[in-house]
């Protein structure tokens, strides 16, 4: 693997270069949690974190999105795609598959003009991470990012081993520091961290996941719906905080004047109540338990028949924000228990 | 709903704080534009006009006094649309706490043992406007948002029914990226309450109060578990869902239904 090392010093003129450069997202702490935010000067950003408690992919697919100005006097209309250069920095690896597996979803077809336009200004550089008690990337085979990176910064006791995933990425190291060869001691070290973390973990998948969309498949009926959706409040927060979850609904808004229209497209969830209801208030999922039922089968079981490959990537954030504790890999461990007896 | 390319509308106030009339006036930039979209005949906080010939009526404050189920009869009459105007109209609001006492009470608490008037003093139950008249649409909220009024303005001028987000809180909450205060260990409503306010009040660094009332679809049961496991007792968690939905948590206690 081609590595290079850069020193602190090289680290805070890198990222002093990209924020006199671009639009800069990277982890860092508010009120003492992991998020992502704007960063002004590299002192603020905080690398080896837990899990963000929301997920990068706000800023490909924001919450809130103009796609379209049209007239309402004369029909004309002006789509609108806002996509700054932006550099999102300390992805972790559940992250970075995330992304890979949006990118397959707005290309899909015709392909989704303004993820596309946003996706290609954007450029991803990883960091190593800490498993928080919801973490189970392990399980996934997403522990470790190989591509889908411009860049990759291990954090070492002196400096940052890194990993290029592109030459634009290259370019962007050279430009910015003056990266070293990394040498044995580097690579060693990383491997260490990597061991480390590979113990931390608490929560696990008690089945590979080629087995997961079948045991999905046979647990229809199974009496953990019932038993969670009793629980749910249907809020839509495991839809918001998860790396993967891409549906929207779209809306539309006028000016007082009545001239101008606007069309948004706004995050949805499945979970919410109103999801699946269409004309005449018919719902095809009235019930929180279907809908959890088809959250869960879409991470595991639809979009793996479609896009081919498991729509979770561990990251535990689904599990962390729910209030009334329903965790993935509780329910996914009963499901496959079951599935075997 | 008809569709009227420029209504007439009317704000009548019943017991509140007129906050939410005071909204409306907020909304600064957009009065002007307003105001050739729809012709206001009635609205004691902007107007000397004292017109009946309104056809949408907002009402904002809750039913308190016999007087004002009389006058909702005769806006019920006049008006074609009756929509509420936040909290203390839509669900009775936080003048619905009164009602765990009895009216002698709470009269003699507030006025003294000798009120120099009873007459002026004299009250009921509190409750919202749908239990004395047919209510076409709802805008909750303590105050009202802005945005939701024009949205609903809006709406009207349109020809659109307007409504409301079937969503909590948490919803909107997650969106604007808040840390969810549960995580910093302090207890919230947004879980059972209905969105559409974008989380305002979390962020600006406070908790959700429930000012928008339940959802139709609330999961009461699951939130007073997760209250009671954030430390709250059985009473507190009572005062939570009591503050802004008291009324329909308790109707079949102490409120009487005035006939329509």
């Amino acid at each position: 693997m081609a590595g290079y090392f850069v020193d602190r010093r090289g680290f805070r003129s890198f990222v002093k270069g990209l924020v006199e450069r671009y639009l800069l997202y990277g982890t860092t702490l508010q009120e003492g949690f992991p998020v992502f935010k704007k960063i002004e000067t590299p002192e603020e950003l905080v690398l080896s974190s837990t899990p963000t408690h929301l997920s990068p992919k706000e800023f490909l697919f924001p919450p809130e999105e103009l796609l379209l100005r049209f007239s309402l006097e004369d029909g004309r209309g002006e789509p609108v795609v806002d996509a700054p250069e932006q550099v999102l920095m300390g992805l972790h690896p559940c992250d970075i598959h995330a992304i890979g597996l949006l990118d397959r979803v707005f290309s899909h077809g015709t392909g989704d003009v303004n993820y596309i336009e946003r996706r290609r200004r954007t450029i991803l550089i990883g960091t190593e991470c800490l498993p928080d008690e919801y973490c189970f990337c392990h399980s996934m085979g997403t522990m470790d990012a190989e591509e889908g990176f411009d860049l990759f910064f291990h954090e070492l006791k002196r400096g940052y081993l890194v990993r290029v995933g592109t030459e634009r990425g290259r370019r962007l190291l050279e430009r910015y520091s003056k990266p070293a060869r990394a040498d044995r001691t580097h690579l060693e070290e990383m491997r260490t961290h990597r061991e480390k973390k590979l113990e931390s973990f608490v929560r696990s998948i008690y089945a590979r996941r080629e087995e997961l969309p079948l045991v999905y498949a046979g647990s229809y009926e199974h009496p953990v719906w019932e038993r969670i959706g009793s629980r749910c409040y249907g809020c839509g927060s495991c839809n918001h905080v998860c790396p993967t979850c891409y549906c929207f609904d779209i809306r539309d808004d006028v000016t007082l004047d009545l001239k101008e229209a606007h069309r948004y497209r706004v995050w949805d969830g499945c979970t919410l109540e109103d999801f699946a209801k269409v004309a005449g208030g018919h719902n095809f999922r009235r019930h929180r338990s279907e809908r959890l039922r088809h959250r869960f089968n879409r991470k595991f079981r639809y979009l793996a028949d479609r896009f081919d490959g498991l729509f979770c990537v561990g990251c535990g954030r689904c599990s962390r924000t729910c209030l009334v504790g329903i965790n993935i890999t509780d329910v996914t461990n009963e499901l496959i228990r079951d599935a075997r007896s | 709903m008809r569709w009227i390319k420029r209504p007439r509308i009317a704000f009548f106030s019943l017991t509140s704080c007129e906050g939410c009339q005071l909204m409306v006036l907020n909304c600064e930039e957009e009065l002007r534009e307003l105001s050739t979209r729809v012709d206001v005949v009635n609205f004691r906080e902007a107007t000397d006009l004292k017109r009946d010939d309104y056809q949408v009526a907002f009402i904002e404050g809750s039913v308190t006094r016999e007087e004002e189920a009389e006058k909702l009869k005769e806006i019920r009459q006049r008006a074609e649309t009756i929509i509420t105007l936040g909290a203390c109209s839509t669900t009775g609001g936080i003048n619905a706490l009164k009602n765990r006492f009895s009216p002698e009470y709470v009269t003699e608490c507030v006025y003294g043992r000798n009120p120099p008037n009873r007459l002026l003093v004299e009250n009921i139950p509190a409750m919202p406007v749908e239990e004395v008249i047919e209510v076409d649409y709802r805008i909750p909220g303590c105050p009202v948002s802005k945005e939701e009024f024009l949205g609903f303005v809006k709406a009207l001028v349109l020809g659109i029914p307007p409504g409301l987000p079937e969503y909590p809180v948490c919803n909107e909450c997650k969106m604007e990226g808040n840390i969810c205060v549960f995580e910093k260990g302090v207890a919230c409503m947004g879980p059972v309450t209905r969105g559409g306010c974008r989380a305002v009040c979390v962020s600006f660094g406070s908790i959700c109060w429930g000012c928008r009332g339940l959802l139709d679809d609330a999961n009461t049961d699951a939130h007073r578990e997760t209250l009671g496991n954030h430390g709250l007792g059985d009473d507190e968690i009572t005062k939570r869902f009591d503050l802004y939905s008291s009324f329909y948590i308790h109707r079949k206690g102490r409120c009487t239904k005035t006939t329509t």
